[in-house]
């Protein structure tokens, strides 16, 4: 009876929350397995097992998913490697320099990413069609305009989040290097960078889940096939009335999702530290 | 004893890494400059000037860290946000989308009338020797020649030109090569659009490749005054200040299109004044409040639930947390749209689970619960992990002194656990209100906003939130008014930023911080 009254309930909770989560990931599963391309539940069993969705991403030549895969492992990849090596000198700045103006510049830069980005469309659709004029290579409709854009924006999110970690770093270490004669520079490259690598790898990480989960943007910027995400490639399968795709669709998500949720599984616990909450799920 | 020295290695890589990047950012401004992009021009221009001072020079040590980070965020972020601030304050819509010269020209090329007299000339085409289109036209009752070309006009005499006898028209001068029909037939369908000079300020326009008519624009610009006169009704149109050419006498009756013009704060009074802006704009206010409040409400207590089950060891419960947490580390653009796979109304699980044909999204009830619904799906399991973190952290003594003092379980939890969880928790609470306030990607991605009465040209829908309203109210099909859009930006940026600033000083997370 102890059991019924301490565990029972808690199980109960437990398998309810499960059966909430899995359902329409389980779903997914099944509908990537089926050949009838539509995503409906006939039975919780599943009466088939067909790679055709599995096949026709690979082997249908209207469908360059391994190309958009490819695409989003570029722009996600460089997005994160150059901001945070940008990021990472003006973390180093905020966490260990004294000067004037640190406590505004802070402010400003929080008050910065509360502007709603999505409204500032508009100005940068334009300035990158100005971009476009004298550097074709740069503008509107290119993976290099759109690395530029996400780059702006992943200056402050990042630069934020690197602080949050570097704070927690003993700054005695770089104290003793100053009165042994280093610069700010060496300390920077020699003592603050190694220390601080495992964070700033993390940092990447999240920062590569948090490109490669974007869709408005890259919408706007990638119209040519052959140079689309995977989240914008995957997406035209299913928009409008073409229900007939949701096979394709539900096997792409989960070949596309795989490597995201085990990047995500093994940082959770830096996720969870509440300050990167907002930086991951944009 | 010094560890630290300069090193010469690092400092020549410096010179050549900033050198090069200069010279690149040279080229780049010298080209932005060349096509017309002067503003651009002068960004880039400023980095240089930034980048060479700081790199080469001890100006400020604190800036060689930051003018990367700085530009960047300068040229894609901050820029952007204040070129919104700017077109916040300018009529800027659909009709109002060019600048006032061209403007101008399109109204000026809108519409013409023909010369009173009805009067047309027999032409002959052909090229001057140096090449350009030219028209030899003949009046056959005035007997009046004369050579035209798109930019200049000679009169001629009978004796200068030589007649055709059958057709009576001048088919050869000096000057003047006539086309062979090969050659007619090869530039045929680009004479259409071309104006020839012609008689008393009209212009000749060809009506196939033997006659021309003088045309004359229905309106008529006058510089001095800055207005356009209607010549066939009379009526005069004038700049009404809010980037319309208006009559006169009817102000409503204005010429198309129009050109930006800065209106200052009315797109914001807009917000308030006009009852076709109001309207909308409170009702879908009210939902954007409602809809975030009832997220993070459910959210937090599905997750808190989870966290106090699995909050003593149990059987099995790393495999629940897990499964739990999947929800979360799914890409939220592929959950989202699977959702609204599910929610569909013939195939949709979510009615074969029910027995029911719900038209989920066809009903501004259903379609609400629906978003809240997946909203909860996807958002549960963050706070099932902040919860156990913060329930961690609570000190076991407290609960457990309660309970030698006779408190129940209930009691603990509702008197000891919760008013401390919510203390420690208050600010993600916030943090993640402002985050639904703006949650553009779910809203459009599900419902688009729907259901929406589009035949009434309504741009409002049931679920619409004020991000994903205005995003509409910007890029949508019908008409697009990048002024009022941006001013609602501007808006939501303040409600957002006073929310969050007031869930930082509870937080006091700058404090902590620096």
């Amino acid at each position: 009876m102890k059991w019924v009254r301490e565990k029972l309930w808690r199980h109960a909770v437990a398998w309810l929350a499960v059966a909430f989560a899995m359902f329409p990931l389980y779903l997914v599963i099944v509908t990537s397995f089926s050949s009838t391309g539509s995503l409906q539940l006939t039975s919780f069993i599943p009466t088939e097992l067909s790679f055709v969705n599995y096949d026709k991403l690979f082997n249908d030549p209207t469908i360059p998913f391994l190309t958009w895969v490819w695409n989003s492992l570029l722009v996600a990849g460089s997005v994160a490697l150059v901001s945070v090596v940008i990021g990472a000198a003006s973390a180093f700045a905020f966490s260990r320099l004294r000067f004037k103006g640190k406590k505004l510049g802070l402010q400003a830069l929080l008050l910065i990413q509360m502007f709603p980005a999505i409204l500032a469309i508009a100005a940068i659709y334009l300035i990158m069609e100005g971009i476009g004029n004298f550097a074709p290579g740069f503008g509107l409709g290119t993976q290099a305009g759109l690395i530029l854009v996400y780059l702006g924006g992943a200056m402050g999110v990042n630069i934020w989040l690197l602080k949050g970690f570097v704070d927690s770093i003993p700054i005695e270490i770089d104290e003793a290097a100053k009165i042994d004669g280093a610069s700010e520079m060496q300390t920077y490259w020699q003592i603050f960078i190694p220390l601080a690598s495992p964070v700033l790898a993390v940092v990447t990480l999240l920062s590569f889940i948090g490109t490669f989960n974007e869709y408005i943007l890259a919408r706007l910027f990638l119209v040519d096939m052959e140079i689309r995400t995977v989240a914008v490639g995957l997406q035209q399968f299913v928009a409008g009335q073409y229900s007939e795709n949701w096979g394709a669709f539900a096997a792409g998500s989960i070949l596309a999702s795989i490597p995201i949720v085990i990047i995500f599984l093994s940082l959770q616990r830096y996720i969870v530290s509440g300050l990167a909450g907002g930086a991951v799920k944009g | 004893m010094k560890i630290f020295q300069g090193n010469s290695l690092a400092v020549v890589a410096k010179i050549i890494f900033v050198s090069v990047s200069l010279a690149i950012l040279g080229l780049l401004a010298q080209s932005a400059f060349a096509t017309g992009e002067t503003l651009i021009a002068i960004f880039i221009a400023l980095a240089m000037i930034a980048i060479a001072l700081i790199y080469f020079s001890k100006v400020s040590i604190p800036l060689k860290f930051f003018l990367p980070g700085m530009l960047f965020l300068a040229a894609f972020v901050v820029i952007p946000i204040l070129y919104t601030l700017v077109m916040s304050g300018f009529q800027f819509k659909t009709g109002n989308y060019v600048d006032k010269p061209v403007a101008q020209e399109r109204i000026s090329a809108s519409g013409f009338v023909p010369d009173d007299s009805g009067i047309t000339y027999d032409v002959s085409l052909g090229r001057t020797d140096n090449g350009d289109l030219a028209l030899l036209a003949t009046e056959y009752f005035s007997q009046t020649f004369f050579l035209s070309t798109e930019d200049s006009l000679t009169d001629l005499s009978l004796e200068q030109v030589q007649i055709d006898p059958d057709l009576g028209i001048a088919v050869a001068t000096d000057n003047f090569t006539p086309l062979t029909p090969e050659q007619l037939a090869d530039i045929g369908a680009s004479l259409q659009g071309l104006r020839f000079v012609g008689k008393d300020g009209y212009f000749l326009s060809l009506e196939g490749f033997e006659v021309a008519i003088p045309l004359k624009p229905a309106l008529e610009y006058d510089q001095a005054s800055d207005t356009f006169k209607n010549l066939q009704t009379g009526a005069l149109y004038a700049d009404n200040g809010r980037g319309n050419y208006a009559n006169v006498e009817d102000p409503e009756d204005v010429l198309t299109p129009g050109w930006r013009s800065p209106i200052w704060f009315e797109n914001y009074f807009a917000l308030f004044a006009d009852p076709q802006v109001r309207e909308p704009f409170i009702g879908v206010f009210i939902w954007t409040v409602v809809f975030s409040v009832l997220t993070v409400l459910t959210q937090f207590a599905l997750g808190l639930l989870i966290a106090l089950a699995l909050d003593k060891p149990l059987r099995g419960r790393r495999f629940y947390r897990i499964i739990i947490i999947l929800p979360y580390a799914v890409p939220s653009i592929m959950s989202i749209l699977i959702w609204g796979g599910m929610f569909d109304t013939e195939f949709g699980a979510i009615n074969a689970l029910l027995g029911t044909k719900i038209a989920w999204f066809l009903d501004p009830m259903f379609a609400r619960v629906a978003v809240i619904v997946v909203n909860l799906w996807l958002g549960f399991p963050y706070f099932y992990l902040i919860s156990n973190g913060a329930l961690q952290a609570i000190p076991a003594e407290l609960s457990e002194a309660a309970t030698i003092d006779g408190a129940s379980n209930r009691q603990v939890f509702w008197q000891i656990t919760l008013p401390l969880l919510l203390k420690i928790l208050t600010p993600l609470l916030i943090a993640s209100f402002a985050f639904n306030f703006n949650n553009f990607n779910l809203i459009f991605l599900l419902t688009g906003g729907g259901p929406r009465n589009d035949l009434d040209g309504e741009i409002a829908g049931a679920t619409d939130i004020l991000i994903s309203y205005t995003y509409r109210i910007a890029f949508g099909s019908q008409t697009q008014d990048l002024g009022l859009a941006s001013a609602i930006s501007v808006v939501i940026f303040i409600i957002v930023a006073a929310i969050s600033l007031y869930g930082v000083r509870r937080s006091k997370v700058l404090e902590e911080f620096i």
